[in-house]
């Protein structure tokens, strides 16, 4: 199958969606299908042979947050010569309301879309303004999918329409084959809890952790937090005032070494305080095989299945979470039951099935694709039936 | 304003509704190929179902009774209920929910055979039982997919067709007004690989 890949954000500060767009093209590419994926990305980025740059991004504030997209006659061509050249069976748009390359892409294909929708909340007020200009592009989606209950959510409220479910995909063998590290392994005096996030973003929730941790060194003197992510912890370092020495800055850690810490550490914390539509640091944490603590977003709590594999505490709430973390290391037997519970529950999200559900949908909206074509005036003035 | 500048204005007006109706007329036939093209999907995808449906049957390794009454429902659905393509009469009053019936009757005839999931699982222990489950399981997987799109394509045609502006220009042609499909789909199979 010839299937072209939208990603709307740049390639030169890749996130979420960018991950989840090279990994389900590689993916493809290892079942043997073609795939062409057309993203931003500057010039002096390297980036995969089987991308195609528009061009450059511009960093935009829209929809609340700044964002990385490309837009403008340049992109518009350069999305029109992509299509043609690689004559797709199916064009999968990602976050198709972005404006960016996704949009143009989406009112150019003449191949059936699928859409992928990540984002769990769509500012109402760039909603209200933009959607009955987006609409007509909306009606050219043949199938929309939402990353989580969340994301589906949003599209039911402020779309109308439906969309079905398929979650993020994680390569979890990965994680679960990763070496742990000894530095970073905990004992019954000296246990490690870890967090993953940017330091300086409120919405990660390190500012929680901190709060937290003094009752937790109460408890445990010897606890040590691996800190890791980009940014400034120096507030968090406030936080703690002369105990601040438990912190352990890891800085920016590459994939290995994240595999490697979750694999390693007694706990994985996750105190994020919303914003989250799916949480997939989370379906990571627990294909390595960490005991999970999580604020009880409805995302999380959905991939913990509601606890089952993993603990959950009040979002925001540094007592809840000091409270969650001592009785998970209080209870060693109880933290392994959900463990061993986690690592068949992210079955689900393991990309050869993952990648096998999104194969499914692409068979639906391309089977009957060239059925019985039919001109616009044979509909207005034919004797037909709508066929 | 002389004459002919007001002729001029006038036509220009006109010729922009012209087009505006145009774009529109344009986007309801799209949404019409669409919903062509995912209601031929559902209608191939249903009639898969009721064939592995039949092949489960046929095996040997639902109980006696349980295959006789999935056969027959199977039957019912892939042979003798109406087709959703292929029919060009163009009659709305032929759009009857025969085939949801029909096809809701294989789901319930289905779940009620299958049992649970420990069911299930001495089903999968026979030769050729993992296979068909399976099968079985996709196949359902699919028909939920195709319905989702078809009756998505179907809302906005009608939400679409609803305005002002479609209807007093007679936009929508001599277009049928699709209809959902509504079936119970809701089938749970054990399935070892790839599908929930």
């Amino acid at each position: 199958m010839r299937i072209g890949l939208v990603c709307p954000y740049s390639f030169d500060a890749p996130g979420g969606v960018q991950f989840h767009i090279r990994d389900l093209a590689e993916k493809f590419l290892d079942l043997g299908h073609e795939v062409s994926v057309l993203a931003p990305a500057d010039e002096d980025t390297p980036v995969p042979d089987y991308l195609v740059s528009v061009g450059g991004a511009l960093p935009v504030r829209y929809n609340g947050s700044v964002a990385r997209l490309s837009f403008g006659p340049v992109v518009a061509a350069k999305t029109r010569s992509w299509l043609s050249a690689g004559d797709f069976d199916v064009v999968h748009i990602h976050e198709p309301l972005a404006p960016s390359v996704g949009l143009i892409a989406l009112m150019q294909s003449d191949a059936p879309v699928v859409a992928t929708f990540h984002s769990a909340q769509l500012r109402s007020r760039a909603m209200q303004l933009g959607y009955p200009l987006v609409r007509p592009g909306l009606e050219r989606i043949s199938a929309r999918i939402a990353v989580s209950e969340d994301a589906r959510r949003t599209i039911v409220e402020h779309m109308g329409g439906d969309a079905v479910v398929i979650p993020n995909g994680v390569y979890t063998k990965v994680f679960a084959d990763a070496e742990p590290e000894p530095r970073w392994r905990g004992t019954p005096q000296a246990p490690t809890i870890s967090f993953l996030g940017r330091l300086d973003e409120p919405r990660k929730g390190l500012a929680v952790l901190a709060a937290a941790a003094p009752q937790i060194l109460a408890a445990h003197p010897g606890a040590r937090f691996l800190i890791a992510g980009k940014g400034d912890m120096s507030e968090a370092r406030g936080l703690l005032g002369d105990r601040a020495g438990a912190l352990e800055e890891l800085g920016p850690i590459t994939d290995e070494e994240k595999a490697a810490m979750l694999a390693s550490a007694d706990l994985y914390v996750a105190p994020q305080l919303g914003g989250e539509s799916f949480g997939i640091v989370l379906v990571e944490a627990m294909s390595a095989g960490a005991g999970v603590v999580a604020s009880d977003l409805p995302a999380f709590r959905r991939v913990l299945d509601d606890g089952g594999s993993g603990f959950l505490f009040t979002t925001g709430d540094p007592e809840s979470l000091a409270t969650t973390i001592l009785g998970a290391l209080a209870d060693p037997a109880e933290t392994q039951r959900r463990r061993a519970y986690a690592r068949t529950a992210v079955e689900r999200f393991d990309w050869d099935r993952v990648a096998a559900r999104i194969l499914d949908v692409y068979a639906m909206v391309t089977e009957h694709e060239t059925a019985e074509p039919r001109s616009l005036l044979g509909r207005l003035f034919g004797r037909g039936d709508g066929r | 304003m002389s004459a002919a500048e007001i002729t001029l204005v006038v036509l220009a007006v006109l010729a922009l509704a012209g087009f505006g109706l145009w774009r529109i007329a344009q986007r309801l036939d799209r949404l019409h190929q669409r919903e062509l093209s995912s209601r031929a999907t559902l209608d191939a995808q249903l009639v898969r179902r009721a064939e592995v449906a039949a092949a489960l049957a046929e095996s040997g390794t639902l109980d006696l009774a349980s295959a006789l009454i999935v056969g027959d429902a199977a039957w019912r659905a892939a042979v003798e209920a109406r087709r959703l393509v292929g029919d060009d009469t163009g009659d709305p009053a032929s759009t009857d929910d025969t085939r949801g019936r029909a096809e809701s009757e294989l789901t319930q005839a289905l779940r009620a055979a299958l049992g649970d999931t420990a069911d299930q699982a001495k089903i999968a222990a026979e030769p050729e039982g993992a296979d068909l489950l399976e099968r079985l399981a996709q196949a359902n997987y699919r028909v939920q997919l195709a319905r989702r799109f078809h009756n998505d394509a179907v809302v906005q045609i009608i939400q679409i067709r609803g305005t002002a502006l479609v209807r007093t220009f007679y936009l929508a042609g001599r277009a049928r007004l699709p209809q959902t499909f509504e079936m119970d789909d809701d089938l749970t199979v054990r399935s070892e690989g790839a599908r929930p």
